[in-house]
C-alpha cells in the first residue's frame, strides 16, 4: 500500500477508537454527556432549520417581508411574535442559529487543522520552527484582536459565511496551537515513542500512528475552544452592529432587537430566547471540554476537586 | 556581563520590539482596508458648509488635508514620517473627527473614562475573587464554599456580554431602576457635587458589574485550584508543626505563594480589559476610549484608531515586562538567568 493509502487507513482507525472510546467516556462522565447531547442536539436544530422553517412559512424564507400581520405579540401561531415588518421572529431566530452555528463549526474546524499541523511542525520538528509558533503567538497576543476584528468588519460589508469563517480561524488558529503544541511535547516523550523510534518508524509515521491518536481527545478540547473563541468574537462583534448585515447570526438579532425598541415596548422573549440559545452553545461546548479534560487529564480531576 | 543585567537587557529589547512589530502590523492593517476617508472628509465638509469648490480648488484642498493627515506619499513613506512624527513629537497626528485636535489629545479626553470605569472594576474584581477563591480552596470541604465554586464555574463559562445583557434587560427595563445608557445624568455638569458624584456611580453600575460578575468567577476559579495545589505542600505540614495559627498558615504561607501568579495573570489580562471595554463601552454609550474607538473606525479615523491600538499595545506590553522584571523581587525562588 501506498503511504497516502496508510494515512487514510491509520487516521480512519485512529477515528474509529476515539469514536469507541467517545462513546464510552460519554458514559462515564456526566459533563460530557450534558455537553454532547446539548451541542448535537443545537447542531441538529441548525441543520433542520431549512425544513422546519419550510413548514412554518410554507416555503417563504424567514427573512421575507410582509409575510404576517405587523408586530403580532406572542401567540400560538407566532411564538415569539412578529417583528416591524412582518416576519415570524421564531424563524428569524431558528435562521440565526443555524448562521450562528455554520459559522462557528466551520472557522473551528479550520483554525483546528491549521493549529494541529503547525503544533505539529513545532511541538514535534522544535528548533527554528517552534521558535516561529511563539513569535507568532505572542505578537497575536499582544495585538488587540477583537478591535482587529471590529475594523475589518467595519469596512468589510459584503462578505459570504466562508470568508467571514475564515477570518475568525485567522485570529483563533493561535491559542489551539498552543494547547496541542504543549501536549505533544509530553506525548513524544513517552517510552512507545521511543520504541517506535529504536523500531525504525518513520517520523511521519510517528506523528500519525503513534502520537495523533492519543491527541484526540485534546484536538476535540482545541475544537472546542476554536470554535467558541470564534462564536465569541463573532457575537460580540455583531452585538454592537457590526459586521455584514445579511448574514443575520443570533448576535445580529440581538442588536436589531434592541434597535427596534423591543426593549422599550417591553417584549423580552425573543431577546430572552436568542441570548438563551448562544448561552446555550458556549455551556455545551465548555460543558463538553470540561469533561473530556477530567477524563483525560486526570491530574486536573484531583485540582478541580469536581 | 552579569546574568541580572543580561536578563534585563534581553528582556527589554524584546519588549521593545513586539511593541515595534504590533505597531506595525496594525499600521499596514488599517491602510489595507479599502476606503477614501480625505474624500469621506472632504465631501462631509462641503456637505456641511454648503460650498462646491472647482476641479483646481478641489485637488489643492485634498493635497493640503492629505499633508496634514500624513497621508501623502506612498505607505512607506507614510510608515516612516507615522514613526518619526511619534518617536520625535510624541505626536499621533490630528484627528478626523475633532480636525484639528491631534488624536493623542482626544484620546486623552476619553481615557480616562475607561481608566475609571474598568480599570477600577478590574482591580476590585481581581481583589474579590482572589479573596473569594482563596477562602473556597482553603476551606474546600465547606457548606458555604461549593455554591460559590459552582456559581462561579457557570459564570465563568458565559461570555460577559451576555451578563451585560441580562443587567440591562432586568435592572434597565424590567425592573427600570438603573441608567443603561452614558456615563452620567445628561442634565446635570460634571463637578464635585453629592449629586454629580452619586449619578456618575449609579450610571457605571451596570457596566462595571457586567465586566466584574465574569471576571471575579474567573479569578475565584484559578486562585482556588492554586490553592488546593498548595494545600499538599510540606512547608505548609511544617508550620502546622510548629504551632503556628491557622489564620497565620492560610496568610503567611498559602496565600502568598499562591497570589504570585494570580499578579501575572493580572497583567495579562489588561489587553481582554481593553477588548472588553470596546464591546462593554458601546453597549451602554459610555464615554471611554473603547466608544472612541467605535466612532473613529466609522470615520475611517486612521490616527485615532492607531493611536488607541498603540496605547493598548503599549499598556499590555508595558504590564508584562514589569511583572517579568518585578517577579524575581517579590518571589525570592526565582533568579534571573540567561
Amino acid at each position: 500500500m501506498d503511504f497516502g493509502g496508510k494515512l487514510i487507513t491509520s487516521t480512519l482507525r485512529s477515528l474509529a477508537r476515539f469514536a469507541r472510546g467517545f462513546l464510552t467516556y460519554m458514559r462515564l462522565n456526566t459533563k460530557t454527556m450534558v455537553g454532547s447531547v446539548a451541542f448535537f442536539s443545537l447542531i441538529a436544530l441548525a441543520a433542520l432549520e431549512p425544513s422546519i422553517n419550510y413548514i412554518l412559512l410554507s416555503g417563504h424564507s424567514p427573512t421575507e417581508m410582509g409575510l404576517f400581520e405587523r408586530t403580532l405579540l406572542p401567540s400560538f401561531e407566532h411564538p415569539l411574535g412578529t417583528d416591524a415588518t412582518g416576519r415570524d421572529l421564531l424563524s428569524l431566530v431558528l435562521a440565526g442559529l443555524r448562521f450562528s452555528m455554520i459559522i462557528a463549526v466551520i472557522s473551528g474546524s479550520v483554525a483546528t487543522l491549521v493549529a494541529v499541523s503547525v503544533a505539529f511542525l513545532a511541538g514535534y520538528k522544535g528548533g527554528i520552527y517552534d521558535h516561529i509558533l511563539r513569535s507568532v503567538t505572542d505578537t497575536i497576543l499582544v495585538i488587540p484582536i477583537y478591535p482587529i476584528a471590529a475594523i475589518a468588519a467595519a469596512y468589510v460589508r459584503r462578505i459570504d459565511l466562508f470568508t467571514m469563517s475564515m477570518f475568525l480561524a485567522v485570529l483563533t488558529w493561535p491559542w489551539a496551537a498552543r494547547t496541542i503544541r504543549a501536549q505533544i511535547l509530553t506525548l513524544k516523550e513517552m517510552v512507545y515513542v521511543d520504541l517506535a523510534k529504536i523500531s525504525g518508524l518513520s517520523d511521519y509515521g510517528i506523528m500519525f500512528r503513534e502520537i495523533l491518536p492519543n491527541l484526540l481527545p485534546f484536538i476535540v478540547v482545541g475544537f472546542g475552544n476554536a470554535l467558541m473563541g470564534s462564536l465569541f468574537i463573532e457575537t460580540g462583534l455583531r452585538l454592537i452592529g457590526l459586521g455584514p448585515t445579511e448574514i443575520m447570526t443570533l448576535g445580529m438579532l440581538v442588536n436589531l432587537l434592541i434597535n427596534w425598541g423591543f426593549l422599550s415596548l417591553g417584549r423580552y422573549s425573543p431577546i430572552v430566547v436568542t441570548t438563551f440559545l448562544l448561552v446555550l452553545i458556549f455551556v455545551s461546548v465548555n460543558l463538553l471540554n470540561i469533561g473530556l479534560d477530567e477524563v483525560f487529564n486526570p491530574r486536573l480531576k484531583k485540582v478541580t476537586g469536581l | 556581563m552579569r546574568p541580572l543585567v543580561l536578563y534585563v537587557t534581553k528582556r527589554v529589547i524584546a519588549y521593545v520590539l513586539t511593541i515595534f512589530l504590533a505597531s506595525t502590523v496594525c499600521f499596514f492593517l488599517f491602510r489595507l482596508i479599502p476606503g477614501n476617508p480625505i474624500g469621506a472628509y472632504i465631501s462631509m465638509l462641503m456637505a456641511q458648509q454648503s460650498y462646491l469648490p472647482g476641479a483646481e480648488e478641489a485637488r489643492k484642498v485634498i493635497l493640503e488635508y492629505k499633508r496634514v493627515f500624513g497621508l501623502d506619499g506612498d505607505l512607506f513613506t507614510q510608515y516612516v514620517n507615522f514613526l518619526k512624527e511619534i518617536i520625535l513629537n510624541q505626536n499621533l497626528g490630528p484627528s478626523f473627527i475633532n480636525f484639528p485636535k491631534p488624536a493623542q489629545v482626544l484620546i486623552a479626553q476619553y481615557l480616562p473614562w475607561t481608566i475609571g470605569l474598568l480599570g477600577f472594576s478590574a482591580v476590585i474584581a481581581w481583589v474579590l475573587g482572589n479573596i473569594l477563591g482563596a477562602l473556597v480552596g482553603w476551606k474546600k470541604d465547606s457548606n458555604w464554599g461549593k455554591p460559590i465554586f459552582y456559581l462561579a464555574l457557570g459564570l465563568s463559562q458565559i461570555p460577559f456580554y451576555f451578563v451585560a445583557i441580562v443587567l440591562i434587560l432586568v435592572f434597565g427595563y424590567m425592573l427600570a431602576v438603573l441608567p443603561t445608557r452614558g456615563a452620567y445624568a445628561p442634565w446635570l455638569v460634571p463637578d464635585l457635587s453629592f449629586e454629580f458624584i452619586t449619578s456618575l456611580m449609579l450610571y457605571a453600575l451596570l457596566p462595571s458589574l457586567s465586566f466584574v460578575l465574569t471576571s471575579v468567577a474567573g479569578w475565584i476559579i484559578s486562585m482556588r485550584s492554586m490553592i488546593i495545589t498548595i494545600l499538599g505542600e510540606d512547608y505548609l505540614l511544617f508550620a502546622e508543626a510548629k504551632g503556628l495559627k491557622r489564620s497565620r498558615i492560610f496568610m503567611r504561607y498559602a496565600l502568598r505563594n499562591a497570589l504570585l501568579p494570580q499578579a501575572t495573570g493580572f497583567a495579562m489580562s489588561l489587553g481582554f480589559i481593553f477588548s472588553g471595554s470596546f464591546v462593554i463601552e458601546n453597549m451602554f454609550s459610555y464615554p471611554g476610549i473603547g466608544y472612541l474607538f467605535g466612532v473613529a473606525i466609522g470615520q475611517l479615523d486612521y490616527n485615532t484608531v492607531q493611536g488607541i491600538l498603540l496605547i493598548s499595545i503599549f499598556a499590555v506590553t508595558t504590564a508584562n515586562l514589569l511583572m517579568d522584571l518585578l517577579y524575581p523581587l517579590i518571589d525570592p525562588r526565582i533568579r534571573y538567568q540567561r
